[in-house]
């Protein structure tokens, strides 16, 4: 059972308790087949429970035929329950459950096909929208870079257009001692401010 | 990890089923439940599968109720499930059993008991009246 306490766990159990009688925790079956009988017991015969042969008679013979319907009673059981097992796997039920699975199996296997025809129709016609969207696109994007380069182009031409008229009052060897002359004839005078905007500031703090 | 579903499950060697009772309620207050449950185990422990239960205490109409799955009794012993004594004489007693052979002695022993201090208490009355006359 449980095991032997310590020997001496409290202090006080050496005067409640000698050292000779056995010190055991559990309280159910207190001593083992190890442990020494107590004085008052040691004359004790333990002898069986009278029994009474005419009853005993008695008794075997209906325990004899009681064993007999229980018997009898678990075989049939197990028939019975062996029976029902084999018709649910391979009776005449199962048959028909197998044929009901595969009705609803070819039912259902029908309405997927019809879902799945709507879907690719909706599907389709997404695509052709999609592709439609697109060349749109690409028809406004064509139209967009050919707008492009043509300002491009025109923006050149006007740039080409200032420079030629630009180059006529470039200075070229023909023209270096006239526009010498013309230059020292005319003298122009810098020495004025000039604000962020570009205009010429006419009055000074140190005026 | 450790699979704890392969702890729970205690594999058993050479042991059977049994439909005993498993003692429940509270102190002074006993209730059974008739379980199917695997022969090694603890008895209130892990079960198969509960098969009825039994209050052993007489209710307000003096009578002890228990209850019986039949069907499933009939599954568990069809697979070789043993009954206990009080199981058997419960089954015996409800009409699925054959009366348990214990019910009727002690029956038979109540009974010539009575007889017998019947007997003796009028066989002193008798001792006593004489003794009076």
């Amino acid at each position: 059972m449980f095991q032997v306490a310590t020997r001496f766990p409290n202090p006080l159990c050496r005067f409640l308790t000698p050292r000779a009688s056995v010190l055991v925790e559990a309280v159910r079956g207190r001593k083992s087949r190890t442990d020494p009988k107590a004085k008052s017991k040691a004359g004790r015969v333990k002898v069986p429970p009278p029994v009474d042969p005419v009853e005993m008679v008695v008794l075997k013979e209906r325990f004899t035929q009681y064993d007999l319907i229980t018997r009898a009673l678990r075989f049939e059981f197990k028939e019975e329950m062996l029976r029902q097992r084999y018709e649910q796997e391979v009776g005449s039920l199962a048959e028909e459950r197998a044929k009901q699975e595969a009705e609803e199996h070819c039912a259902l296997m029908a309405w997927n096909d019809a879902e799945n025809l709507q879907l690719w129709k909706l599907r389709e016609l997404r695509v052709l929208k999609g592709l439609e969207e697109e060349e749109l696109k690409k028809t406004e994007l064509a139209i967009q870079r050919e707008m492009k380069m043509e300002s491009f182009v025109k923006e050149k031409e006007q740039e080409i257009l200032q420079l030629q008229e630009e180059a006529k009052t470039f200075i070229t060897l023909e023209n270096l001692d006239q526009r010498i002359e013309e230059a020292l004839d005319n003298l122009k005078n810098y020495n004025f401010a000039i604000d962020k905007e570009g205009r010429v500031v006419k009055r000074t703090v140190l005026q | 990890m450790v699979h704890l579903s392969s702890l729970l499950l205690k594999q058993y060697h050479g042991g059977y089923v049994v439909i005993r009772l498993s003692l429940g309620g509270c102190t002074n207050r006993p209730f059974y439940r008739i379980v199917a449950a695997h022969n090694k185990r603890a008895r209130d422990s892990k079960y198969i599968e509960q098969l009825g239960s039994f209050d052993p205490l007489p209710n307000i109409h003096n009578e002890k109720l228990v209850s019986l799955n039949y069907e499933r009794i009939k599954y568990w012993i069809a697979c070789g499930a043993h009954p206990t004594k009080p199981v058997a004489k419960l089954l015996g007693l409800s009409g699925f059993y054959p009366l348990h052979p214990m019910t009727v002695t002690e029956a038979e022993r109540r009974r010539n008991k009575e007889a017998l201090a019947v007997g003796g208490g009028a066989e002193e009355q008798e001792q006593e009246t004489e003794q009076v006359v």
